[in-house]
């Protein structure tokens, strides 16, 4: 019996070049990955980039063609679903219509065949987690989605796993909820010490809960670290646009050193940014920054040449109010605009469209992005 | 009109609302035929229709222009047709008990034989000639067997033998209450009640003495086809059958061998129900087909007794006795008694409800 | 809010069905009945007649033959409908066709063709007897036709589509992700089967066997031709009363009796089809 079987382990996971074909197709390809014992680990994609089959793979409900799932050191790919020891959370619940909460909650125990007196006083403890105490006699048809998901978790945990596998569990929730739910999630996790493998395709949710998060895109991970460090400094232009608003301008590189490169539009700009040794003079690129790292203000003047920051000057276009930032889209090119996000402290800064505005950002805060 | 006598309650009471939604359908069937001279008989369908159309209907329809127009019904529901006054029929060709049954609620006209011109009424068998029904060919209950399981030569020569189990064992069959007639008649000659002193029957004696062979029959028949089936099959070494499905079993190749001593007679026959729209036409084929010409072709191929004596001369062999040159019907067997069964049927239903779960 | 009754409106859809259906088949239903039964007398003697034939050897015997013939068809067709149906809702494509098909075609061949070559198959002489007889697994032949063995062979084998059809459709219900989970949480998969699968089936397991017991309580034709001479059903009793005897009245008692279970169990079936409606809401 494997350390993972006796729920003896630390709950440490690593994926060995992992693959899963459906005929030719490799939907997921070659993943590797180290999941270090207690972390909350996001896989984050867009649908289809095989972030839910890697799931299944880990869980045992998928084969692995090839690779290898080590789980505390041990190679757990021929072991069926039920020896694997995982708490489960699945996309819609899957809560037993036919059993009440309590039930529901007591299953992974009585199939683990546990004495009734130590069911009923760990059930208990788990519904007190999760806040469910007084709906131990409902059924899911009665309880709100918010408690569905809450009994889905109560069940996952019950039985003190080292490892929780969760598949997009609030998908189904709406806005508010899900922010409470993340952190009541997030919450359990850090109390219990558990290891948490979690599939989602809402960034704001991964990067609010997770440890680290790996983002993948047509079966491969793109990108694995942490939630700043990948917002920040994302490797791909896919995933600069994928993880939150972001301005990639384009240009070709013109100076390189020192880790910074100078980028030149086609209208002519020259923009600083920091830049990878792989970056060379001349080839085509992006240049990448976040909206709520540029500033924005009224053109008055020419800027002082400060070699730390960017100056670009170019019209309002157009301003979205999204209640506590104003969204403001500059034209600093025909046909190229920047994305500047303001907090809505203060009244508004412009009154009329087309009006000229001062754009500055810190060359530090843009990552030069090879096309 | 539902005057009948309320001596057995209920019996042979029902509704003209049943008979509507029952006859419905025949009645879109007829509707659709009509077209001009016609005569509509109800027949027992099947196998039956397609010899008699080859035989009966087409010529007929030849020489008088007048289209046969056949309709299968069940007895309950010509009792149903009739009773609700939806008659649509012309002509009924059924079993002689089912023609007496209505005639008895006073649903048939006389049979005018003086008005028959193609046939001779003094030909025609006087032991089918009655006054509201006319037979159109004899047949009869006989002994049949499964010439395998029995050599021809070897079989019970008697009911006496057939309920003889010590002597002939081997499983045997008899027809069901659902039949119609199960075979109380055969099991008084058993018991030893002579041939000609079997009526009325002793229902008690009869049971009792189908008690001793009961053990032997895995199954009472109730259709023709059943009763075949088993024999041929070699299901039943023997059984009683009636002599036209053995006979045409027979032709078709199967091993089967016919005992006509004490057999019983039976008829199909014709009744013209009252109402009928095409009276002139219904005379006409029953007179028509009742020819010595038109009986023997017929009944070649349907293996049965005519009822006209002058078609003796072309009847199959098989069907005559060798040594009287009559049918096997007149020189041994005895005529089944309808008038007894129609008086006494669900007395004997009920008796044989109770015995065959006992 | 009160809308007016538009021509889609599902209620206005049915009523011809339901006009059809009252005028051609409900109304000379309840009118034969009235008329069979007043045929007999006041009402006094119609309940001292239907009495006695209720109380009749052969109408309780009837009774309880049938009772006991549909008891044991409905177990063994569920016994074995609740596999194939199994292998239906968690298969696809060619087998799944194939399954299906091999269940379905049979349903739409003659009944009476069916128990014929039933009669072939099951007789002293017929084909499971000679092929064991040859293979020397028996000395004599077995009695499978005209005894209750045969009737149930012949009932289940005609009844066998209604089960798995509605086995299958109950099936399909039930979210293949649940039993995933119950994997997921630690279930080997005959536990999952106990607990969460057939449970869920149940539904399915109550209507179908309803449906079954329904429909076998009134069969006549394979009990008549496939059963011994005391295999007698209480429809057999009702077609020899109308058929040989005339005996409307007779007939009309014993079918009310038959019509009244009938209706009992359809508003069991009704009542549980109804709170698998609630379940899955």
């Amino acid at each position: 019996m494997t350390s993972i079987e006796s729920g003896q382990g630390k709950g440490a996971i690593e994926l060995r070049l992992v693959t899963k074909r459906y005929g030719k197709e490799r939907v997921v390809d070659s993943v590797s990955a180290s999941i270090a014992p207690g972390e909350f680990f996001s896989l984050l994609g867009p649908s289809g980039s095989g972030k839910t089959t890697t799931l299944m793979m880990i869980a045992g409900f998928a084969d692995v063609d090839e690779g290898q799932i080590l789980v505390d050191g041990t190679d757990i790919v021929a072991i069926p679903p039920q020896r694997r020891g995982f708490g489960m959370v699945f996309q819609n619940y899957a809560i037993f219509p036919h059993l009440s909460v309590y039930d529901n909650v007591a299953f992974p125990l009585r199939a683990r065949k546990l004495p009734d007196a130590e069911i009923r006083e760990r059930v208990g403890q788990a519904l007190e987690l999760v806040r469910l105490e007084r709906f131990a006699d409902r059924f899911s048809r009665q309880l709100s989605g918010g408690q569905q998901q809450r009994v889905a978790i109560a069940r996952a945990i019950v039985f003190q796993p080292i490892v929780v596998l969760m598949d997009e569990p609030l998908g189904a929730l709406d806005k508010n909820l899900r922010y409470q739910m993340q952190v009541e999630i997030k919450e359990i996790q850090q109390r219990l010490g558990m290891t948490v493998v979690y599939v989602t395709h809402d960034q704001e949710e991964a990067m609010n809960m997770s440890d680290r998060i790996a983002i993948m895109d047509s079966g491969r991970i793109e990108q694995v670290g942490r939630p700043a460090e990948i917002y920040e400094n994302p490797a791909s232009n896919f995933i600069a646009r994928f993880l939150g608003e972001a301005n990639l301008i384009a240009g070709t590189i013109e100076e390189v050193g020192a880790g910074m490169a100078v980028l030149r539009t086609a209208g002519g700009l020259r923009l600083r940014a920091r830049a990878d040794p792989g970056v060379q003079s001349g080839v085509q690129a992006n240049l990448f920054v976040r909206p709520e790292r540029v500033m924005i203000a009224r053109a008055e003047g020419a800027a002082a040449a400060e070699p730390a920051l960017n100056f670009v000057s170019g019209r309002l276009a157009q301003t979205s109010f999204l209640g506590n930032i104003l969204r403001h889209a500059v034209e600093i090119e025909p046909g190229v605009r920047v994305t500047v996000d303001v907090q809505n402290a203060s009244s508004g800064l412009f009154r009329t469209a087309r009006e000229t505005a001062a754009l500055t950002w810190a060359a530090a805060d843009s990552v030069i992005l090879l096309r | 009109m539902n005057q009948a006598k309320p001596a057995s309650p209920g019996r042979r009471k029902f509704t003209a609302g049943v008979a509507v939604a029952t006859v419905a359908p025949t009645m879109f069937f007829i509707g659709k035929a009509r077209a001009a001279e016609q005569v509509v008989v109800r027949t027992p369908g099947g196998v039956f229709d397609d010899v008699k159309k080859e035989t009966i209907y087409d010529p007929f329809r030849k020489e008088t222009g007048i289209e046969v127009v056949p309709v299968a019904a069940t007895t309950a529901k010509l009792m149903a047709m009739m009773k609700s006054g939806q008659n649509e029929l012309d002509l009924i060709d059924t079993g002689d008990s089912t023609l007496l049954e209505l005639e008895k609620s006073n649903y048939l006209q006389a049979i005018n034989y003086d008005e028959f011109k193609y046939t001779n009424p003094a030909d025609i068998d006087p032991v089918v000639k009655r006054k509201y029904q006319v037979g159109c060919f004899i047949y009869a209950m006989v002994l049949g067997y499964n010439t395998k399981a029995i050599k021809p030569g070897s079989e019970p020569k008697s009911w006496a033998e057939f309920w003889d189990l010590k002597k002939f064992p081997g499983r045997r069959t008899l027809p069901d209450m659902a039949s119609g007639t199960p075979s109380l008649e055969f099991a008084l000659i058993a018991d030893g009640v002579p041939m000609d002193k079997l009526y009325p029957l002793d229902i008690d004696r009869a049971f009792k003495s189908m008690s001793r062979i009961r053990s032997a029959i895995p199954k009472f028949w109730d259709t023709g086809a059943l009763s075949s089936t088993m024999l041929a099959d070699n299901e039943v070494a023997m059984g009683a059958i009636w002599s036209t499905r053995a006979a045409v079993a027979i032709d078709q190749g199967a091993p089967l061998g016919i005992m006509w001593n004490q057999n019983a007679l039976l008829a199909q026959a014709y009744g013209i129900p009252v109402g009928a729209k095409n009276l002139a036409n219904a005379k006409k084929f029953i007179d028509w087909s009742s020819t010595p010409e038109a009986q023997a072709r017929w009944l070649a191929k349907y293996k049965a007794i005519p009822v006209n004596t002058k078609a003796y001369g072309a009847t199959s062999k098989d069907l005559m006795d060798p040594a009287t040159g009559t049918p096997w019907t007149r020189s041994k067997g005895f005529l089944l008694d309808i008038n007894w069964w129609a008086d006494n049927r669900q007395k004997v239903g009920q008796y044989w409800s109770k015995w065959i779960i006992s | 809010m009160s809308k007016p009754r538009k021509f889609n409106d599902p209620a206005v859809l049915v009523m011809p069905a339901v006009l059809l259906l009252a005028l051609v088949f409900v109304g000379p239903l309840i009118w034969f009945f009235i008329q069979a039964l007043a045929s007999i007398g006041t009402p006094a003697e119609i309940v001292a007649h239907a009495w006695a034939i209720i109380t009749s050897k052969a109408v309780v015997t009837a009774l309880s033959t049938t009772n006991w013939i549909s008891l044991m068809v409905t177990l063994l067709v569920l016994l074995i409908s609740y596999p194939l149906a199994y292998y239906l809702a968690n298969n696809q494509g060619l087998r799944f066709t194939l399954v299906l098909f091999c269940i379905v075609v049979p349903y739409f061949t003659s009944i009476i063709v069916r128990t014929y070559s039933w009669m072939v198959l099951l007789g002293r002489n017929g084909i499971i007897n000679q092929v064991l007889q040859h293979l020397g697994i028996i000395d004599e032949p077995l009695a499978l036709l005209y005894t209750k063995t045969g009737v149930l062979i012949g009932m289940v084998y005609v009844l066998l589509p209604y089960m798995v059809l509605t086995l299958f459709a109950a099936m399909k219900a039930i979210d293949p992700s649940l039993m995933r989970a119950a994997r997921g949480l630690g279930a080997t998969g005959f536990y999952a089967f106990t607990r969460i699968y057939f449970p869920l089936s149940i539904h399915g397991v109550i209507s179908g066997s309803l449906i079954v017991f329904i429909l076998a309580i009134g069969f006549f034709i394979t009990p008549a031709l496939m059963g011994g001479p005391s295999d007698v059903m209480i429809a057999m009793l009702i077609e020899r009363s109308v058929e040989i005897m005339f005996d409307w009245s007779g007939a009309a008692i014993m079918s009310l009796l038959l019509l009244f279970a009938t209706l009992v169990l359809y508003a069991i079936y009704y009542r549980v089809t109804d709170v698998r409606r609630m379940m899955r809401a």
